[in-house]
């Protein structure tokens, strides 16, 4: 099995699997405005709590070698937008400053202070769609989109994107594979070469892939709709209202906390 | 009738299976179905599609939902059938491919056959009236090959008219009541394949080569100078044809299967299953079996060579169970079955 179809697999054996999508959906989304609508640092603490009590319970902290490193990465970029955010200071006291050709650089105590809440905003907010992606396949999800009535056409091809993806992934590797065993992939040059070559191969494949999916899907007797026999429950006014209740909780007790928590002055003397 | 469609690769096999479900129309000609010309309305389609199933050769193509439970029921929910009737399709047909207890694993997490018996399993869960597998046992082991054969002699059994298509020559052979033999989208033979197998230049031409038992049988009969009819299709019959009229036979004890499979008896011999049913069962009693596949032909086989062995078979599949056994007569002596 493809490390891309693990996710999938992961989801599949979530404890949250027949949960409301569409209810899942609504949480976490109001869980990531309230994350994001206070300047209290506390607040992605309490985000990033429920992302990782999400998390735990759906698959027990399980995540697929390839989504750990994807999100390894995501946190890479995150920290480099954090310090350029600390080092793009308009306001405050100036703790450093220097010149890079012909910019200014000033680190302020706002911008340190800023550059640490981006930093745990985006931390707890990969945690909570992490919480949401371990425990939603996107067969549902697309019935969840549905129940938002997305145009159905939309809703489908995202139903087959999502399953030929796979296949060509899976396609992409064989390839790939078969290119490294002929040293497709001696050099620079080559490398770049053979890539090329996989990507046009793979775009050929889709198109044969797509005609073949569309005699397959008719001999099914597909009618422009992919049915759900074993459908996740459906939205009800208890999750909206858990939902919002999360939501204005959160926001209160970041209105209320806003300033408690100062890392500027956390780390005065340790690094200023 | 057991019908095949044999030809080489490119000679157009697939194209004329997809004519049957009025996926393709003919340029020329017409296509029938029970008699009358397919209609290419959208209604008539869809009420040809459920009774016509067909199994594309690689299950990739045929397997759209996530999991396998899901994607046996894509084929019912189209045909909008009540939810209990979907349910007890889509355990017949998983038990009918042995696959029940994978039904809610994601279909990425299976293996090739594994995918090829839910690929299977998709198409009798609409049960259709026609049954139509393309290459049904291409990328399949030896046994999984068996498997799925003689659980589409079952179907056949049941009343499902079965089309097969295949460049396998041995397994046209020895299955096929009714050959079809197409050449670059020509059809150039249809009738029982003893005659076309005969013909050396027309096999050449059409890219393919004689069934093993065929060409054993007639090179042994041109030995021995007799001629070489009756034509034995397996191993068994062959054994059958050449055994000597003093030739000791060993006997086969039947055991029709309606009971607790540890009540099979250990006896001295080798003991074969066959039906999905008494498999089934086997493997959740982990009995000792001998002959997990193909057990007809391995037990007739140890007959042949005097010995007696033990056939457990689901109780329904008697009749044809009895009848294989029996064709033997047409070559030579015929097992006792007790």
């Amino acid at each position: 099995m493809s490390e891309e179809t693990q996710m999938d697999t992961l989801a599949y054996s979530s404890r949250m699997l027949y949960w409301a999508p569409l209810g899942k959906l609504l949480f976490c989304v109001l869980v990531l405005i309230a994350n994001l609508v206070t300047e209290s640092i506390l607040v992605p603490f309490i985000t990033l709590a429920i992302g990782l009590s999400m998390m735990a319970y759906s698959t027990n902290f399980k995540i697929p070698f390839f989504i750990a490193i994807a999100l390894l990465e995501a946190l890479a970029i995150l920290i480099i937008g954090a310090g350029l955010i600390s080092i793009s200071g308009e306001s405050g006291n100036v703790l450093w400053e220097s010149h890079f050709l012909w910019i200014n650089i000033y680190m302020t105590d706002d911008s340190f202070n800023k550059a640490w809440l981006v930093l745990f905003r985006g931390v707890a907010g990969m945690a909570v769609m992490m919480g949401f992606a371990t425990s939603t396949p996107i067969p549902h999800l697309s019935q969840a989109l549905r129940q938002v009535h997305l145009p159905v056409e939309i809703v489908e091809l995202i139903v087959l994107i999502y399953r030929y993806g796979f296949l060509l992934l899976e396609r992409m590797e064989i390839m790939y594979h078969a290119a490294a065993c002929r040293m497709g992939f001696n050099g620079f040059l080559r490398s770049i070469k053979t890539t090329a070559s996989i990507g046009v191969g793979i775009f050929i494949s889709s198109t044969n892939m797509a005609d073949k999916a569309q005699t397959a899907l008719s001999c099914r007797n597909y009618k422009g709709y992919f049915p759900l026999y074993r459908a996740p429950a459906k939205t009800g006014l208890k999750w909206i209202l858990f939902s919002a209740l999360v939501c204005a909780a959160m926001i209160i007790f970041g209105l209320e906390t806003e300033g408690i928590v100062n890392m500027y002055e956390l780390f005065k003397g340790v690094l200023f | 009738m057991k019908t095949v469609i044999i030809g080489a690769n490119g000679a157009g096999k697939s194209t004329m299976f997809y004519h049957f479900n009025g996926i393709l129309k003919p340029k020329e000609g017409t296509v029938y179905y029970d008699g009358k010309p397919l209609e290419y309305t959208r209604d008539a389609l869809s009420d040809l599609r459920n009774k016509v199933s067909i199994v594309v050769q690689n299950p990739d193509e045929q397997i759209f939902s996530s999991t396998v439970e899901e994607d046996v029921a894509f084929g019912p929910l189209n045909m909008s059938i009540e939810r209990d009737e979907v349910e007890r399709r889509i355990v017949t047909s998983l038990e009918k491919v042995g696959m029940l207890e994978y039904r809610e694993r994601p279909t990425v997490k299976l293996s090739y056959g594994q995918r090829k018996r839910v690929a299977l399993a998709g198409a009798l869960a609409c049960e259709p009236e026609v049954l139509i597998l393309d290459e049904p046992t291409a990328g399949l082991d030896p046994q999984m090959s068996q498997e799925v054969m003689e659980l589409v002699n079952e179907l056949c059994l049941a009343g499902t008219t079965v089309i097969i298509s295949t460049h396998d020559v041995d397994l046209a052979y020895t299955w096929a009541e009714e050959i079809h033999v197409l050449r670059k989208g020509k059809l150039i033979y249809s009738g029982s394949p003893e005659p076309f197998f005969a013909n050396t230049e027309e096999v050449a031409l059409s890219g393919l080569v004689k069934p093993h038992t065929f060409s054993i049988n007639s090179t042994f009969e041109s030995l021995r100078g007799r001629d070489e009819a009756p034509y034995p299709r397996t191993n068994s019959q062959l054994l059958a044809k050449l055994s000597t009229p003093d030739a000791k036979i060993g006997v086969i004890r039947m055991i029709p299967f309606d009971k607790e499979i540890s009540e099979i008896p250990q006896v001295c011999g080798n003991i074969g299953i066959y039906g999905s049913r008494t498999r089934r069962a086997v493997r959740e009693s982990k009995t000792r079996v001998d002959y997990y596949f193909n057990a007809i032909e391995g037990c007739c086989l140890d007959a042949m060579s005097g010995l007696d062995s033990v056939l457990v078979y689901d109780i329904e599949l008697e009749s044809l169970v009895r009848d294989t056994i029996s064709v033997l007569g047409k070559f030579g002596k015929v097992p006792e079955m007790i």
